[in-house]
């Protein structure tokens, strides 16, 4: 048993040991990595200062064009869309560590149905953030949600389990070319949805992730941030609203909703899209971004005057 | 309760450490505690489902005291045995597929009858507890077990939990008398145990989880990929479930090796196989042997000509495909595997011993022939399954980008075949396996860090749990 107990130390020392040396390599690579998110995260972490600021996941990432939408409505724009992080907790998240730097005047929220609805992995895209734990208490506020507040305590390399093969790939190689304020176009493909989306399952509501959509709300009013919310086009024609229930968050706290899902843009040609739910390239992106940049210049003189 | 969830992580040690508390001479006590470990361990996925457990090990404890005591109803006794066991599987596991299919059928033939379904979950490890528990009663009726009378001792033999929910599926005559024996705390074995344990992690969490995002993404939406992912999901899929299973066997023999009991090895390096024979020889051992002794050699084994052989060995693949689950890919997978084994018996292929470059060449025919059966066994139907084998043919374009993955991949593949091919051309080059003590501790240290770093680490079921 003695054996066992010097083996049981000397382990546990020499793991401490690598853990926070590696886990300082580790941070090092997340803030010089070239990867898709790793860069975009680090910006609205601490040096995000443009009017309005983008929010959402990998649709509001290659959908919104920050330089058109900015020439439309003469104020800077920057799309902090995060590939994959779809929902609310961790635009809750990034909304935390933004205020903590900077107050944009408007925050536009692509919403999907994940930020509202039931699922199995409704923490699983917080772990993207989790290199950033305990600088700031709201944010972490959610890991101590997701449970997983005690082993990015315990562990530094844990922390960058999510990211960290994406991270180390970005140092050798370079994927923020073509960037435009955050909006990094998708690589062109030939693949296109094969059928038209006619219905979907009907998950139902998440109460604490409402909980969350009512919280990222108040942390902009706190801060003096108006809020819209959007959703943008699908190869879906709907059978139902699938967003009345965010809808009527959005009615209650007096925040104008820009729906391009039901409204059935672009659902002419499945080669407008890459796959059900994402336009297909740079292009579309553009056409896109021109409709979206000519309504929201119209919702923001309504609200302004 | 999964291996690799935070609440195993937290059961395990804690069993271990009563356990060991217990002193050694008080084996019932011991056991006791075993056996209850084991219920809980079981009860945190479905409470409920014990109840089958405790069914199936009543029926199989009470049919070998039966066959014991009573010879006249000696067989009477084993065929209750059975009939309730399968009827059990059955249930659970193929009525609603077969209601399906004769549905579909007579749906064809312009009868449209709907047959009633049940809307139960499959328990999980059904059919390795059942197959575990029917093999001691066989054995019991051979005379090869001696029947063990103490219903605790044997009930923990069907449910004790490392190879509980996914085998290895152990025989009565290796695991019963363990529970007999004086388990003392040794030191070499225990870091042997976790040695063990932590190359299942890696070869879970590192390896057949990193596959398995590439691999779910193919095969769950077959319709959005073309044929160079349909290529690059079935070369990572024989690693993924390789990595899955055999890394879930080496977790429960090293939790056992902890405990002090002896599970039997369940994989040997199986794609470093130079023939199907050779592979069934090295993949899921417990399985295969226990198909050949308890269907393949009652069938007549190769003692009646070699018509008859081949039959016999066909058969013993097709069940085996069915034992897998209740779909027609898994019937077409064991389907294969008796084709494939039948041809070679017949070339006299698994007879030769190959070296050098025909031995290089014969394993890459063999992994490609394996790989290809995986296809079917991965795939959610048959046509499915062939979308992706036309498509890799005649829609072959470049795979969706998948870089981070792919390096990780690389990472963990380069690993394990460092190991495994140092152990299959006998090297001594596992740091595992080291004189030096340092090594051997610094070796544990870098595959935990390892994992934390670059480990999957969502949770997800062990594939084999569904059969």
């Amino acid at each position: 048993m003695k054996k066992f107990v010097i083996s049981f130390a000397f382990i546990i020392v020499i793991l401490f040991a690598v853990d926070r040396s590696v886990g300082r390599v580790m941070w090092w690579v997340n803030q010089h990595t070239n990867d898709v998110s790793g860069p975009k995260i680090k910006y609205l972490v601490n040096d995000v200062d443009e009017d309005m600021v983008l929010m959402g996941a990998s649709r509001c990432n290659c959908h919104y064009v920050p330089s058109i939408i900015s020439d439309s409505i003469g104020m800077s724009v920057y799309n902090g869309g995060v590939d994959a992080s779809n929902n609310i907790y961790a635009h809750y998240i990034v909304l935390s560590h933004i205020m903590t730097h900077h107050k944009p005047r408007y925050v536009c929220l692509e919403v999907m149905t994940s930020d509202f609805e039931k699922s199995d992995d409704s923490f699983m895209t917080t772990t993207f953030f989790a290199p950033y734990f305990g600088i700031n208490e709201r944010a972490d506020s959610v890991f101590r949600l997701a449970g997983t507040y005690t082993m990015y305590k315990v562990s530094h390399l844990y922390r960058y389990n999510a990211k960290s093969l994406s991270n180390i790939l970005g140092l050798v190689v370079n994927r923020q070319q073509g960037g435009d304020n955050g909006y990094i176009p998708y690589p062109r493909t030939d693949n296109y949805p094969d059928t038209l989306i006619k219905s979907a399952t009907v998950r139902d509501i998440d109460s604490t992730k409402l909980r969350y959509v009512q919280k990222f709300i108040d942390l902009c009013y706190a801060n003096g941030t108006k809020v819209i919310f959007t959703v943008s086009p699908s190869y879906s024609i709907v059978d139902r609203d699938y967003y009345d229930v965010i809808k009527e968050v959005a009615l209650h706290n007096d925040i104008p909703f820009m729906d391009y899902h039901t409204h059935g843009l672009f659902l002419e040609d499945a080669e407008n899209f890459r796959d059900q739910i994402h336009l297909r390239d740079e292009e579309s992106a553009r056409r896109f971004s021109v409709i979206f940049a000519h309504d929201l210049k119209q919702v923001l003189e309504r609200w302004n005057n | 309760m999964l291996f690799n969830s935070i609440a195993f992580l937290l059961f395990f040690p804690a069993v271990c450490l009563i356990y060991f508390l217990i002193p050694v001479h008080q084996m019932r006590i011991r056991n006791l505690f075993l056996l209850c470990a084991s219920y809980y361990f079981y009860m945190n996925w479905e409470p409920v489902y014990a109840l089958l457990l405790l069914s199936s090990t009543l029926v199989t404890y009470l049919a070998a005291l039966g066959i014991e005591s009573y010879a006249r109803w000696k067989k009477t006794c084993l065929v209750g045995s059975i009939v309730v066991n399968i009827s059990i599987l059955f249930l659970f596991k193929y009525y609603n597929f077969l209601a399906g299919s004769i549905e579909s059928l007579l749906t064809s033939c312009g009868l449209g009858i709907d047959i009633p379904k049940f809307s139960l979950l499959l328990p999980v490890g059904i059919s390795f507890y059942i197959f575990q528990a029917l093999g001691y009663s066989i054995d019991v009726y051979r005379g090869t077990t001696r029947v063990e009378r103490d219903l605790a001792t044997y009930a923990l033999f069907v449910s004790f939990f490392p190879q509980l929910v996914a085998g290895p599926i152990e025989r009565s005559n290796n695991l019963l008398p363990q529970f007999k024996a004086e388990h003392r705390f040794d030191y070499e074995r225990v870091m042997e145990g976790l040695r063990m344990m932590l190359w299942g992690y890696f070869l879970k969490l590192a390896l057949a989880d990193r596959c398995g995002l590439i691999v779910d993404m193919v095969f769950n939406n077959v319709g959005s990929h073309n044929g160079g992912s349909y290529l690059m999901a079935s070369v990572l899929f024989p690693f993924q479930i390789y990595g899955d299973f055999a890394g879930y066997s080496l977790i429960a023999i090293g939790a056992a090796k902890i405990l002090g009991f002896q599970l039997m090895e369940n994989f040997h390096r199986p794609y470093f196989a130079a023939s199907i024979g050779e592979f069934w020889h090295r993949w899921h051992i417990s399985l295969s042997t226990w198909f050949k002794d308890y269907v393949y050699i009652p069938l007549g084994g190769n003692r009646r000509g070699q018509a008859r052989t081949y039959f016999n060995l066909f058969i013993t693949f097709v069940v085996s495909g069915i034992w897998h689950g209740a779909n027609w890919t898994f019937l077409c997978w064991g389907t294969l595997h008796g084709l494939f084994l039948c041809i070679e018996k017949a070339l006299g292929i698994g007879r030769k011993k190959y070296s050098g470059w025909r031995k290089v060449g014969r394993i890459i025919v063999t992994f490609s022939l394996v790989s290809f059966a995986w296809i079917l066994f991965r795939a959610n139907s048959l046509s499915d399954a062939a979308t992706i084998i036309t498509g890799i043919f005649t829609r072959f374009d470049a795979p969706k980008r998948e870089f981070a993955n792919w390096f990780g991949i690389m990472i963990a593949l380069g690993i394990m075949l460092y190991k495994e091919l140092g152990e299959e051309l006998g090297w001594k080059i596992n740091p595992a396996e080291s004189k030096s003590w340092t090594v051997r501790h610094l070796y544990i240290v870098l595959m935990i860090a390892y994992i934390l770093l670059f480990g999957v680490l969502g949770g997800d079921q062990f594939i084999y749990f569904q059969f």
